[in-house]
């Protein structure tokens, strides 16, 4: 029964978890469209590289 | 991973800051000398000479070529990364309190104190890049006061000429750096001074920390509160994690109480908290003193 009512706990958890990183990856991915021209051009490759890595599963 | 200490400042620390890549790490001090450092080893390459009182911020251009200092001394400096020489100086009336490049390298904004009857003042110069450095413009390229509560830290936002500001109020703004115009304000962004402001790689949001024990992540072209980072100590420096999903806080109470307080009392950890879920994660111990500023590389790299 602990252990049902922990992994009950810890799926609640991860549910919240994974709520909170969909919310911060769509926010990041309206603030790259929205990012001005000059600075998207000097971020070139260098973003390309963080953008794969940022997205956080 | 074996810690790196460097000593060699005979004063606290006003402000650490990386080249753009990451091998070198510039710091300012109380002591009146900027020191430069090899990041990989903590070795130190040289020393900046000239100012006659504390410095309180330095920023690197994105080249290593240029290096802007603020200090006590009521100058503002402008530095040969490589040579060590002061290549301008400009002079004003009171202290120069925070410097800053833009994303272009062309610009530069300081944030000079409110004293004795003078304003608070936030000044943009543009940097003449061609021959050595040394023939600068004495003028700002724009010049404002920002009314009511005084500004105690800057930089330029995502847009150019837009600057964004700290104030002593827990206020946060931006204001358009030709006319001086207060263009957004976020008055209860932190309900005590702002302590230091850290724009993210594309400048698309900045943490900022504060007196009033939180440090928050701020969405630079709305000023909206993303994430909050509640801790028991007055903070002085928040630093954003290069490609993890953490952010770094320093802080404890002031140094003059510090012989009266335990060093366990004293807080004087640096607190790693998960950006996303606004969790502690982590504390780094082996200060002796408050963490006065912090500013993350690769694998986490943080000074007092």
């Amino acid at each position: 029964e602990d252990a049902a009512e922990e992994s009950n706990v810890s799926a609640e958890l991860i549910a919240q978890r994974k709520r909170l990183v969909d919310e911060w990856n769509a926010w990041r991915i309206r603030c790259r469209d929205e990012l001005p021209a000059a600075i998207k051009k000097k971020l070139g490759k260098a973003k390309k590289e963080e953008e794969e890595k940022e997205e956080i599963e | 991973m074996r810690p790196i200490l460097l000593q060699g400042h005979e004063r606290s620390l006003t402000q650490i800051k990386f080249n753009a890549e990451g091998d070198l790490l510039f710091s300012s001090s109380k002591d009146s000398v900027i020191n430069v450092w090899f990041s990989h080893n903590g070795e130190r390459l040289g020393t900046y000479e000239g100012h006659n009182g504390a410095v309180w911020s330095i920023d690197v251009d994105t080249q290593s070529r240029f290096l802007v200092s603020g200090s006590a001394d009521n100058t503002l400096r402008l530095w040969s990364v490589q040579s060590g020489k002061c290549l301008y100086t400009w002079e004003f009336t009171t202290a120069v309190k925070r410097v800053a490049f833009s994303e272009d390298d062309e610009q530069i904004v300081c944030v000079t104190e409110q004293r004795m009857g003078y304003q608070g003042a936030i000044r943009v110069f543009r940097i003449n890049r061609d021959g050595d450095g040394t023939d600068q413009s004495e003028e700002p390229e724009s010049f404002f006061n920002p009314i009511g509560s005084k500004a105690v830290v800057c930089a330029f936002a995502q847009t150019p000429n837009l600057i964004v500001t700290g104030h002593e109020s827990g206020k946060i703004a931006l204001f358009d750096a030709k006319t001086g115009e207060e263009v957004l304000n976020n008055e209860r962004a932190h309900m005590d001074v702002v302590t230091d402001l850290q724009l993210s790689v594309d400048r698309s949001y900045f943490i900022t920390s504060s007196k009033d024990k939180t440090a928050r992540i701020h969405d630079t072209r709305t000023l909206m509160v993303i994430k909050t980072f509640s801790t028991e100590t007055p903070l002085n420096s928040a630093a954003i994690a290069f490609l993890k999903p953490y952010v770094l806080l320093g802080g404890g109470q002031d140094a003059m109480s510090v012989t009266t307080t335990s060093l366990r009392q004293g807080k004087f950890e640096t607190r790693f908290w998960h950006k996303i879920f606004e969790e502690e994660v982590g504390r780094v111990k082996g200060h002796f003193g408050p963490v006065n500023t912090a500013k993350p590389y690769g694998d986490l790299e943080i000074e007092d």
